[in-house]
């Protein structure tokens, strides 16, 4: 079978409203655990 | 390749003409791969992988510059949003200034972490009731504020702490990051049962190892007690391992990810050691070694992904990927600039004394105020924090030049005063953050991103820009 040729361009973005409040000695990846 | 007449028309539209005039810049950077190199637009964080064989024609193809130029200024509000308006819902909250440890690398002062003061538990009340009025009346109905008890120990002054948790665990969010020598059973049950986010810290999968930089006031090593407290916190969601990443361990790095992924944490963080303090700069690693040995470690993560279908994410680089993918989704703000510090968080010291973050709390020049004398909306406005706050890539050579200067923000600000001599200065691992991002970009070329980044990272994440041929 013939391999499908590679895109010219990739190029995407997401995006959310902004929340982030972690640096770089702490870090809660999601909500609360309970 | 486009007409004279195509050519002509974009010249007569104002900034529609790529990297001259007021129109985009179009940086290629070379990420590595064998087909691709990468297209970035720094002012709007706008990247594009294009294919090796095509570059030219991508970079004078009218549909290409159009797709750009169509969302360039909602790509430039988002980041424009991200960077300046935002305003504070974490607090890092140092219970003591105290630590049963005196490791290598650590950024509070030996002196205060021997001899410092606890915040006494009626105190600790009070400052949590100022800080629930003041995010009461600043953030949205709904969303609580997160109070991580850092230190220090936090826990060498536990009763506090777990009076604090007790009073106004409906109202915030809690974490408690540890050195976990004394997360006992008790300790344990009363942060998990209330669903509070838990970090600890290990720099090894051996004593060996993880014991070179941290060590008690005798010298000696504390990991056996890590080990058991990571082993007991098997299967808790809210809980993540620090790994601080020295020159004295920094080899062992694909084994400690092996090791993290073994005992079913989560996630972690493999930080570069912050260099704010003359101790850690004695073990900083070299950039290219420290990129080397961190990216083997990440394919390893991926190599046990691929083989158990579980997940071990290296949360510092999942939010690099982030930052490329979806800038707003980020979860730290170190990598970003301004950087975090007095804008999405702050530090608050025993005495009251309020920091932009953490990294400051031994250096009095960046005290904005005090909790118990001060309003929080002057605090966050003092000279003190503005140092901080204002600190832009913009204005750090060679940030200032840097196609990736939205995906790394230069951090840290603490780094750059304290090692490299001011705020214009950039931080400690420039060249480790060059390669850390052209990974990523690589990662996405071959698809892989999404194995490192957790599971419904984008749930609440919608799709703003996708081309993907043109």
């Amino acid at each position: 079978m013939k391999k499908a040729k590679k895109p010219v361009v990739i190029a995407f973005r997401k995006a959310c409203k902004a929340d982030g409040t972690g640096l770089s000695h702490y870090i809660l990846m999601d909500k609360k655990a309970r | 390749m486009p007409s004279a007449d195509t050519q002509t028309q974009a010249a007569r539209i104002p900034g529609r003409l790529a990297n001259t005039g007021i129109g985009p810049t179009f940086s290629p950077i070379d990420i590595g791969h064998a087909d691709y190199m990468a297209v970035v637009e720094p002012d709007t964080a706008f990247w594009s992988l294009v294919r090796k064989d095509s570059l030219a024609d991508v970079l004078t193809n009218r549909r290409f510059l159009n797709a750009y130029m169509e969302k360039a200024e909602v790509f430039a509000a988002q980041m424009d949003g991200l960077r300046f308006g935002l305003t504070p819902s974490a607090v890092y909250f140092n219970p003591t200034e105290r630590c049963n440890l005196n490791c290598k690398y650590c950024y509070i002062p030996a002196d205060m972490r021997a001899h410092g003061e606890h915040m006494s538990a009626s105190r600790l009340i009070e400052a949590l009731e100022i800080l629930e009025k003041h995010f009461r009346s600043v953030m949205p109905e709904g969303r609580l504020p997160q109070i991580v008890f850092h230190g220090a120990e936090p826990l060498l002054n536990r009763e506090a702490v777990f009076a604090g948790i007790e009073k106004f665990d409906d109202r915030m969010r809690f974490g408690v990051q540890t050195n976990a020598t004394l997360l006992d059973d008790e300790a344990i049950s009363f942060l998990t049962g209330r669903g509070v986010g838990i970090g600890i810290s290990l720099d090894g999968r051996t004593a060996e190892v993880a014991d070179r930089a941290r060590v008690n006031w005798n010298g000696q090593g504390v990991s056996k007690k890590v080990v058991a407290a990571m082993k007991k916190l098997r299967g808790y969601p809210g809980f993540n391992v620090i790994c601080t990443v020295t020159a004295k361990n920094l080899h062992s790095l694909p084994g400690i990810a092996a090791y993290f992924h073994e005992n079913e944490v989560p996630a972690c963080l493999l930080n570069m050691v912050r260099c704010t303090l003359p101790g850690a700069r004695e073990i900083k690693p070299d950039d290219e070694e420290a990129a080397t040995w961190f990216v083997k470690a990440l394919e390893k993560t991926h190599e046990l992904y691929r083989k158990t279908g579980r997940k071990l994410v290296v949360a510092n680089f999942a939010n690099i990927i982030l930052g490329v993918v979806a800038p707003t989704a980020r979860r730290l703000m170190c990598d970003i600039s301004p950087c975090g510090g007095g804008r999405c968080f702050f530090a608050l010291a025993p005495s009251g004394d309020v920091f932009p973050c953490s990294e400051f709390v031994g250096l009095p020049d960046f005290k904005g105020g005090n909790l118990f004398a001060d309003q929080i909306p002057d605090i966050l406005k003092s000279p003190a924090f503005a140092k901080v706050t204002g600190r832009k890539v913009e204005d750090i050579e060679p940030c200032k030049r840097c196609a990736v200067r939205h995906f790394c923000g230069s951090p840290c600000p603490a780094e750059a005063v304290e090692m490299n001599g001011g705020m214009d200065r950039p931080g400690a691992f420039c060249r480790f953050y060059e390669r850390q991002v052209r990974y990523a970009l690589r990662l996405i070329a071959e698809g892989r991103h999404d194995d490192f980044l957790w599971d419904g990272w984008d749930a609440d994440a919608e799709t703003v820009f996708d081309l993907r041929s043109i």
